[in-house]
């Protein structure tokens, strides 16, 4: 008796817990009828990637009418389709990028003769967000601390292989400007020398032309 | 026996509740004239925090573009913060009350542009929270504190990763733009004087009496 009395009152705080710590929230768009929008995303190739959306009824409590459905598209960037909604009120969809680079998810609703606009809510997570805690949490004993603290390690060694990341690009970026710099100063000589014998040639055939046409 | 499976479904759950904590969304999106996106703020006083960069479309002919605005809108329909005609920028401001926010992009002109914006409300518990429930630690702040730290180099590093993205295409189209300008130059050099070589030809080929000069 008194064992399940302390449960519920465990339960109580965890939900109490929950809400204080729990901040998650989706962004939020609105799309009119007969577009489409596209949100493109860059990710790199084998991060893990989770995402779900859901259209917001405009009536509280009200079913979803028919005329609010949205079709979903997720493509990678060379165009192989990871997801497809068709006329769908909520969705969601987890992959893991085969190749780097922007990912899109594309919205479309139908035009209706009364335009209406839909509001969708769309959470799309890559990489260290993506990751699902609870089946961490649930493999071993972990307490709170040590989970967060896990998490915060997790965070720390992604901002670590960001900043390689960064790094490498500039590196690129910089031989990029190299080679600019290379080519601009090859290609101002070989104009010079392009003119200067396109001068020459000028001269060349209209004296030859004069001397035939005995003018000079 | 009883007590232990006890405290594992109130780990259990802690874990399913806390694993939903932080948000990050960073995302692009084309502006075509107006694109507003909704993000909410549960607690007030919370830390709203994000950047935004405007990465250039492929133009050839000019080299910048004018910026567009972005407006931060809150529930009471107040602005809470503007920039008008950047590229890119950083902001932040503590949210006077929760609710939903509305943050917008405005492009004044017709040509679409791609934004990427990245947005994080962070929430630190204080006493208030901490008197509420006694479960809360005043190292949980600690914690909360460390994670917003994280949150805000996180932040920093998305918005050079855009950065670097938009220099990496200006980069791109200029040498583009150096090839293709001088190798036009040669081809218009070498048809200018062929044009002025004919044009002579031309002036001489007639008899020679009518056309001295």
């Amino acid at each position: 008796m008194s064992g399940s009395l302390l449960l519920t009152i465990n339960l109580l705080a965890i939900l109490s817990l929950g809400v204080i710590f729990n901040v998650a929230h989706s962004l939020r768009y609105d799309l009119q009828s007969g577009t489409s929008k596209c949100i493109s995303e860059e990710i790199k190739s084998n991060a893990m990637s989770v995402g779900k959306y859901t259209v917001i009824s405009p009536n509280e409590g009200f079913p979803l009418p028919d005329s609010h459905r949205v079709t979903v598209r997720v493509n990678s960037p060379h165009g192989n389709n990871y997801h497809f909604g068709d006329h769908v009120e909520s969705g969601n969809f987890a992959f893991t990028a085969a190749e780097s680079g922007d990912y899109t998810a594309c919205f479309w609703t139908p035009d209706h003769k009364v335009p209406v606009t839909v509001t969708i809510e769309f959470d799309w997570r890559t990489g260290v967000a993506a990751k699902d805690w609870s089946n961490v949490a649930k493999k071993g004993q972990v307490e709170t601390m040590e989970l967060e603290l896990k998490k915060l390690y997790d965070t720390v060694t992604s901002i670590h292989d960001e900043m390689f990341y960064l790094r490498e690009r500039e590196e690129e970026m910089q031989q990029l400007n190299r080679s600019t710099n290379s080519k601009m100063a090859t290609l101002s000589f070989v104009s010079l020398v392009i003119c200067l014998s396109v001068a020459g040639l000028q001269f060349w055939h209209l004296k030859t032309f004069f001397e035939r046409k005995k003018l000079l | 026996m009883e007590v232990r499976s006890e405290k594992k479904m109130w780990m259990v759950l802690v874990m399913v509740t806390l694993s939903l904590v932080g948000k990050i969304s960073s995302l692009s999106v084309t502006v075509n004239e107006l694109e507003c996106v909704y993000e909410y703020v549960l607690y007030e006083g919370d830390t709203v925090s994000g950047n935004f960069v405007v990465v250039d479309h492929d133009i050839f002919w000019s080299s910048d573009h004018p910026g567009i605005d972005f407006t931060v809108t809150s529930p009471a329909g107040n602005v809470v913060q503007t920039l008008k005609g950047v590229s890119g920028d950083k902001f932040d401001f503590k949210a006077p009350r929760s609710g939903m926010y509305k943050f917008c992009f405005h492009n004044p002109y017709s040509t679409p542009e791609t934004v990427s914006f990245y947005i994080h409300v962070g929430h630190i518990p204080n006493e208030h929270d901490l008197a509420k429930d006694e479960h809360l630690d005043p190292v949980n702040v600690k914690i909360a504190e460390l994670r917003e730290a994280l949150e805000s180099v996180t932040a920093e590093q998305k918005y050079l990763k855009a950065r670097d993205t938009r220099h990496r295409h200006t980069n791109e189209s200029t040498q583009k733009r150096v090839i293709f300008y001088t190798l036009g130059e040669y081809l218009l050099l070498s048809i200018a004087s062929g044009l002025q070589v004919i044009y002579i030809r031309q002036l001489f080929s007639k008899s020679v009496g009518y056309n001295r000069v």
